[in-house]
């Protein structure tokens, strides 16, 4: 906490009023996870008009809608990609891409890893209900094994994603994962994302009731929140790929932090060279 | 003073073959086990067949540890029965009177510390101001109920000397006044047991708490810390005002505030709609606002709170 947030945090300051209440379901972690978005963008003194969000398609792509800000909403898996074009374009914005777990894994997969590796000054928040919940409640990367979905009616049997070692794995220079029962800790896993210079991918952990939780017998809203302390342990970071997602062996907090070169200005200083390179032959 | 029996030797062939009991307690940390294998070298020393058996589980979480040392010409058994005890040492002052019933009711000496280390479960209201579910006992109370007593802050004493963890030390101090071994002896015991750099605060809360305890057989009135506040409360933590803000139109009546609340201080009503069923409850705790996923509560506090989330 810096001598700048003297005034207290009003999530309201940051939100479009006219838009609001918001479309998502009763006991929906995704506005949880915008609350401690905004959080973060006060704490951290980012001038509204200076953030840029970019969202993708899904329910989390909604929640960019509802944030008094430069907000831009795309095509399905491509957040990362209109990201990539809007920070080279203006390094000066800071740019939060909001996108879910079918779109920034299954749909945005190839984009996300490129992302990874390029570098770019962007923070990348993945909110993961483990299902694509606005289109009906399909299987989605990172649905747990033997979960019941609309697309998996005797339960999934295909491995989950882990995406945070997929992003580490990928290059990404900042990686951290956090539940939305934590807010506070969410909030400063986002905040310290924000500060970071390069391209920082945060999983949320949010959870489903309406189409998920209710299916799989996961219980109401409360039950699925509380259950996500439980989700947690700080020292598993093993291979999960054949195991139930969450139970118990998933690592909070910050993953992975390590300097590497930012791609956009790595580019700008070739761009810079190669101008005074025409200009000499002229 | 002469409720001990004093420690004969060996080599001495009288009737007092009783075994000497003494229960020292405490929780995790304050130095129980450390006085009671003290206590356990003294009675070797004299040539005394000693007995000593200890519970720490729990100690690491300011659980109880207790410990039993039993000295005389001949030891069965290793622990001490309801009503047996000769001598009470008590390093926290609730712990002394939870196991006061294992003091000889005729004859038991009670030493205490009346400094008072609350468990978390003592704070049921965690309202600012509110008063703890602790011992209301005074000293002077306790002290008229056990044949002999003594109470003191022995923490303030040994915070006085400069380490407030040499309590325990200070305690075995008031204790070695009331048993016929020389000075030295103690001294010497104290020299094997701490290691180097701790011996002189030791040695100074040694003498400190036997200049104590020699005032205070002359002098009753002394017997109890007169500084004793009865009622422990969060006296640092100001009374704060809270005021919950929520809008019925934003909330969803997802239920999450209501089972979450620490305090269980709101519902749903017949319009599904959280409301606040005890205003005087809430403790402004801010876990409602921060879990509300449709941002329809708003704490307002009259200070700021500090953060109790863990993270």
């Amino acid at each position: 906490m810096n001598d700048t947030l003297e005034a207290p945090f009003d999530v309201k300051d940051y939100l479009r009023l006219e838009m609001m209440p918001h479309f998502m379901c009763p006991g929906c972690g995704h506005g949880i996870a915008l609350r401690c978005l905004l959080w973060a963008v006060h704490e951290l003194g980012i001038d509204k008009d200076k953030l840029a969000v970019v969202c993708g398609i899904g329910c989390s792509g909604r929640v960019g809608a509802y944030i008094d800000a430069n907000t831009f909403h795309t095509t399905h898996g491509r957040p990362l990609a209109f990201a990539t074009g809007l920070k080279l374009a203006r390094p000066d914005l800071t740019v939060v891409v909001i996108t879910g777990d079918g779109d920034c894994l299954a749909i945005g997969g190839n984009h996300l890893i490129h992302a990874c590796r390029r570098n770019l000054d962007i923070t990348c928040l993945m909110l993961n209900n483990e299902v694509y919940a606005m289109t009906g409640g399909q299987v989605s990367p990172t649905t747990a094994i033997d979960r019941l979905t609309t697309t998996t009616p005797h339960g999934n049997a295909e491995p989950t994603f882990d995406a945070c070692r997929l992003a580490d794995a990928a290059g990404a220079s900042f990686v951290g994962r956090e539940v939305t029962r934590q807010a506070p800790a969410l909030k400063n896993v986002i905040k310290a994302g924000l500060a970071h210079e390069g391209f920082s991918f945060i999983e949320v952990m949010s959870d489903c009731t309406e189409i998920y939780g209710r299916k799989n017998d996961l219980g109401e809203s409360p039950e699925m929140i509380m259950s996500q302390k439980s989700d947690m342990r700080p020292e598993a970071f093993g291979n999960v790929a054949d195991e139930p997602f969450r139970a118990n062996r998933l690592r909070a907090g910050i993953i992975a932090q390590r300097d590497r070169p930012e791609y956009g200005s790595v580019y700008r200083l070739r761009a810079a060279a190669e101008q005074a390179k025409a200009k000499a032959k002229s | 003073m002469s409720a001990v029996p004093e420690i004969e030797t060996a080599s001495a062939t009288t009737a007092s073959a009783r075994t000497t009991n003494v229960m020292i307690v405490g929780v995790g940390g304050q130095g129980v086990l450390m006085i009671s294998k003290a206590l356990a070298l003294i009675g070797q020393k004299q040539g005394l067949q000693v007995k000593q058996s200890e519970v720490h589980g729990m100690a690491k979480r300011g659980g109880v540890v207790f410990s039993h040392v039993r000295f005389g010409a001949e030891v069965w058994s290793p622990t001490i029965c309801k009503g047996e005890a000769d001598v009470l040492i008590a390093l926290e002052w609730a712990e002394g009177l939870r196991w006061l019933e294992y003091l000889r009711p005729e004859t038991g000496v009670f030493i205490a510390d009346t400094r008072r280390i609350v468990p978390p479960f003592a704070c049921r209201s965690r309202r600012r101001g509110a008063t703890m579910a602790y011992a209301r006992e005074t000293p002077a109370e306790v002290i008229d109920k056990v044949s002999e007593g003594y109470a003191l802050d022995a923490a303030a004493i040994a915070t006085g000397l400069g380490e407030s963890r040499a309590g325990n030390t200070v305690l075995l101090g008031v204790l070695s006044a009331s048993m016929g071994v020389p000075v030295a002896e103690w001294l010497a015991v104290l020299e094997m047991l701490v290691p180097p750099k701790s011996r002189a605060i030791n040695h100074k809360a040694f003498e400190a708490g036997r200049a104590w305890a020699e005032a205070a057989h002359n002098d009753s009135s002394l017997r109890f810390d007169a500084g004793f506040a009865a009622d422990v409360t969060h006296a640092d933590l100001p009374e704060v005002s809270v005021r919950l803000d929520i809008n019925a139109a934003w909330c969803k009546g997802c239920d999450i505030c209501v089972k979450l609340c620490p305090e269980r201080c709101l519902a749903l009503n017949e319009y599904q709609v959280a409301y606040l069923t005890a205003p005087q409850a809430c403790t402004g705790c801010h876990v409602c606002e921060w879990l509300c996923p449709d941002f329809a509560i708003e704490v307002h506090t009259t200070q700021k709170v500090p953060m109790t989330v863990s993270e």
